[in-house]
């Protein structure tokens, strides 16, 4: 479960220069670097966003935030210990546990702190250990001791503590991470209770919520005082189970009182015209209408970039170099654009080939367990919004897609979510979403300030006309570069761009011994037509004037003569599965278009360079 | 015409050419035989088809990733046994890297591993001896250190040595100086990765980037041109040696082995796909008939090829025997052992993000023992 926390190096390179510069960690500044105010609260507050994502369940940002505070964890535990390689195996748990139990982090900014008791409490659990009783100690030994810390992941170090009389206990609740502490050891118990009989359970509460004595719970019940004992005894061995169970992230026993979950979620309506191909926007869009956000499908294909994207794989037409780009970095950053801050669960499993190795060839190996995207599914759906997840088996003649994951059911083990196909919806079993090959779901929170700006007078405005200008930069930008997204494996390459369209024409023109890919050329010329017209679409719709606005619009008349050609070579060469070969007469009809479309989009390119000219110069005459 | 005549075949290649060639040629010799040819993009598609209800006949793939799965594909031992002479014609080199568990799950394909290529013109330039079979890393360095030239500004206008940045392409160095990144059944990297061995052979290459400079760094400024242009030692793979033999460049370039590490094991990598027959095909025969006529049967098929020939035979009927640079691949083919990407998919799935380590070795200085130990967490 750990390992698909793992950070990535890119994160760590990140970390290590924050490192270099005297940050290390979120919350706490280093004394050599105290007079450097902003980046100390730069750095805090980076902190602090960081386990706010790794509380909603990002397991990314969990892996950043631990490497930030790694080395500081490992000094905490080498000074109880006196053993470096003690010290490690204690950092390792305590982070396995701090992985567990992140959700229970009531206080972002507390992390710190959080972390350092669960490090301290590991040590001395490793401590104890090495002691008389080794691996385990006896529950009557921890009533001898008076005073000592809790142990709060060990089931029998809190029973102890709450033996122990309720003001003892009460001296440490002033302190914040005691009372998170209190409250995680309230709610483990609570979550494990259930596996009681009625009456297991009503002499464990008395005796440890209680207080009761053995002897007074023995008179209230009419039975001996050796009975209660036993009660006791049992209910804490089949507790210590349950919590073992629970802490794995598993269902509770056949029986327990705690039923399996289920929820469905109503998507909002979205009808088949708002669709775009570009499936990663068009569920964002469906995501955020049903989270009461509508928006415009263009425009989000214009502030994503996406209407100006166009890739094509230097091998043949193949369809993948749709979803090449940065899949992290782009959500990170669009939702942010929209008022949004992501928390991911992503990675790839080894023991299936993973599609799409270009975009994918970074994400961290991680194992098939369901422990490790269920608990994410269930904590988005149940807070009411849906996940965004990447289908590997979406219904033909789509391949992998990413859809919405509205529902769970724990008793049916399975989850419920779109397909582009199966207007319906469909669902998949838990062990499919967990032997998934590419990992890849995400949740939107709204920020917490966007709703006072957004009121603000003008904020909207002015925040939709730099949007904009950004996607028109991105537009030129992108369609010059002729190698815009570099995968590091070495034999996969995509032409991007205007240069997108060479490669395209030059596949088509390679001879009969060699044909294009009539699959992937139907999905390309079904995508890239859509895209177009979103282009199009969003250009008419962008908030310049003037001289600016009149460029936009003929970009915007470009784009629809490009989208024009586009949706002629998709009527060529239709959307659907097959292995047919394209003929020679057949590849050169197709070129011609393609030579149209780029004389279309190049015209575009050229009046949206003319629109960022007089955005620059500021002017609108 | 009957469903027992018709083949299907699934290919990952881009370039059909040869496949059709080769289906044309088996047609014309069968015709009762009917053979549909289908494109995969990946792996994960091929995985996807011969999982399904209607998996094709045959799987061509450029990697050997769906190979390593259990129960996709017919064992081809027997076959290759039951075909006189065969299991004697196959190259004993390729067949220790294909074989798995004692089984082979498909003939080798695209078959290529790295020599070093040296380019005679800027030897003769600098008054300097072509490099000579058996000579050791320390000389290959000294002799990239009098071939590396560069400007007043110190952007190198010519390097000594060309190579990349990639985990796989190390392991040559690494397996020849006695280290294996994993164990020989991938089950782990704890013991393998992390040995001196494995560290020395990294020190090594990272202070050709870093202190001699031989190596262009990631993101270096180079007026070096392409591989072909200014670099005097390339570490060459078949496909470079291709487009040298395919462009009559003979003359112009030598070929020799990797250079002899402190380790002193003869080894080297290979890299190949393979084409095999589904687990599910109900013409196996036929299956088989094709896959000896498209691998081993047609010289042909490397009269302009990158790619090396698995059996001797075809290796002296396509020339490559005759050819001063193939003669020396074919050779090397002896020495290849399995390299960790075939043994362990984790550790092959991982391979960016150890690039991206290797990377800041060589660019910020990342600690070599100390990075290549946390590697035990890749397999």
């Amino acid at each position: 479960m750990f390992k698909c926390t793992r950070l990535p190096a890119s994160h760590s390179m990140r970390a290590a220069e924050t490192g270099e510069n005297g940050m290390r960690d979120g919350n706490v500044l280093d004394p050599g670097v105290a007079n450097n105010a902003e980046a100390a609260k730069e750095s805090a507050d980076l902190g602090t966003e960081l386990a706010e994502r790794a509380r909603a369940g990002d397991t990314e940002a969990f892996g950043e935030l631990i490497e930030r505070h790694r080395s500081r964890a490992k000094s905490w535990a080498e000074r109880m210990t006196g053993d470096p390689h003690l010290a490690d195996d204690i950092v390792q748990d305590a982070l396995i546990r701090a992985f567990m139990h992140i959700g229970s982090l009531q206080d972002a900014n507390r992390f710190l702190p959080w972390l350092h008791r669960i490090v301290r409490n590991q040590a001395n659990m490793r401590l104890r250990r090495g002691g008389p009783h080794r691996r385990e100690k006896p529950f009557a030994s921890f009533e001898a001791r008076e005073g000592g810390s809790v142990v709060w992941d060990n089931l029998d170090s809190i029973l102890d503590h709450l033996t122990r009389s309720a003001s003892k206990a009460a001296i440490k609740e002033d302190d914040p991470a005691e009372h998170l502490m209190r409250k995680e050891m309230y709610e483990t118990i609570h979550s494990v209770l259930h596996c009681l009989t009625k009456k297991e359970r009503e002499i464990f509460e008395a005796y440890f919520f209680k207080q009761l004595s053995p002897d007074e719970i023995a008179a209230m019940y009419g039975m001996t005082t050796g009975s209660i004992y036993t009660y006791i005894h049992r209910s804490r061995q089949k507790l210590r189970q349950e919590q073992i169970r629970v802490s794995l992230g598993l269902l509770p026993e056949k029986g327990g009182a705690i039923l399996a979950r289920n929820k469905r979620l109503q998507l909002a309506e979205w009808p088949a015209h708002a669709f775009v191909p570009t499936t990663m926007v068009d569920r964002l869009g469906h995501m955020l209408a049903t989270m009461g956000d509508s928006r415009d499908i263009a425009e989000l294909m214009g502030l994503s970039g996406f209407a100006f994207r166009m890739q094509i794989s230097a091998k043949t037409t193949f369809a993948d170099g749709i979803y090449m780009f940065d899949w992290r970095e782009t959500l990170i950053s669009f939702a942010r654009d929209l008022g949004y801050e992501t928390a991911l669960v992503c990675g790839q499993l080894s023991d299936f080939p993973a599609p799409l190795l270009g975009a994918v060839e970074k994400f961290p190996v991680v194992l098939p367990i369901e422990e490790a995207v269920l608990p994410f599914i269930r904590q988005t759906i149940d807070s009411g919004r849906p996940v965004l997840y990447f289908d590997t088996s979406a219904a033909r003649p789509f391949v992998h897609e990413w859809s919405l994951i509205f529902g769970y059911d724990d008793e049916r083990r399975v989850v419920h979510l779109t397909d582009v196909m199966r207007p319906e919806g469909k669902t998949l079993s838990y062990e499919d979403v967990a032997d998934n090959p590419v990992r890849f779901l995400a949740a939107l929170t709204r920020q917490a300030d966007r709703d006072q700006t957004a009121s603000l007078p003008g904020t909207r405005d002015t925040r939709r006309k730099r949007l904009a200008e950004k996607s028109v930069r991105f537009a030129v930008s992108f369609a010059k570069n002729r190698s815009a997204y570099r995968p590091m494996t070495s034999y996969l390459s995509y032409a991007t761009g205007l240069a997108a369209y060479d490669t395209w024409i030059g596949h088509l023109r390679r001879g009969p011994g060699s044909p294009p890919n009539r699959y992937g050329m139907g999905h390309l010329a079904h995508a890239y037509s859509r895209t177009k017209s979103c282009a199009a679409a969003y250009l008419r719709t962008v908030p310049f004037e003037g001289e600016a606005m009149r460029f936009a619009l003929l970009a915007s008349e470009a784009y629809e003569q490009a989208a024009e050609a586009l949706r002629e070579l998709e009527e060529l060469t239709p959307f659907v599965k097959t292995s047919e070969l394209m003929q020679t007469d057949l590849c050169e009809r197709c070129a011609g278009l393609l030579e149209q479309a780029r004389t279309f989009e190049a015209s575009a390119i050229g009046y949206l360079e003319k629109t960022m000219t007089f955005l620059e110069r500021g002017t609108s005459q | 015409m009957s469903n027992a005549k018709s083949l299907k075949i699934m290919t990952e290649f881009q370039h059909l050419d040869n496949l059709m060639d080769a289906k044309a040629s088996f047609e014309k010799a069968h015709p009762d035989v009917v053979i549909t040819i289908e494109q995969a993009a990946d792996h994960a598609e091929s995985h996807r088809a011969l999982q399904s209800d209607e998996a094709p006949d045959i799987v061509e793939s450029g990697g050997w990733s769906i190979f390593n799965r259990k129960g996709l594909f017919v064992d081809l031992l027997p076959l290759v046994e039951e075909t006189p002479g065969l299991k004697e014609d196959l190259n004993p080199g390729v067949m220790r890297v294909a074989g798995k568990d004692g089984t082979l799950p498909g003939l080798p394909v695209d078959v290529a591993l790295p020599l070093i290529l040296y380019k005679r013109e800027l030897f003769d330039k600098a008054g300097l001896p072509y490099p000579r079979e058996g000579w050791t890393w320390e000389e290959m360095i000294e002799t990239a250190k009098k071939l590396t030239l560069r400007n007043e500004r110190g952007v190198a206008t010519q390097f000594g040595f060309g190579f990349g940045v990639d985990v796989e392409e190390i392991e040559p160095f690494v397996m020849r100086n006695g280290g294996r990144y994993v164990s020989a059944d991938g089950t782990t990297a704890r013991g393998y990765a992390d040995q001196p061995a494995v560290i020395e052979a990294y020190r090594l290459l990272i202070d050709a980037y870093r202190v001699h400079r031989v190596i262009r760094r990631p993101g270096e400024p180079s007026e070096a041109g392409e591989l072909h242009d200014g670099f005097a030692l390339v570490f060459g793979f078949a496909w470079f040696a291709g487009a040298v033999v395919r462009y009559g460049l003979e003359d112009k370039y030598g070929v020799v082995g990797l250079p002899r590490m402190p380790g002193g094991e003869n080894a080297n990598m290979l890299y190949m796909g393979a084409a095999g027959i589904s687990a599910k095909s109900p013409n196996r025969e036929l299956a088989w008939a094709f896959l000896r006529h498209y691998v081993l049967e047609r010289p042909e098929a490397f009269r302009h090829a990158n790619t090396l020939p698995i059996t001797k035979s075809l290796a002296e009927r396509s020339g490559y025997t005759d050819n001063p640079v193939w003669r020396r691949f074919i050779e090397e083919m002896d020495v290849v052992q399995p390299s960790g990407f075939y043994l362990s998919e984790r550790w092959n799935s991982s391979r960016q993000l150890i690039n991206e380590e290797i990377i800041r070795m060589i660019n910020e200085g990342a600690d070599v023992a100390q990075t290549i130990r946390g590697w035990t967490r890749f397999a």
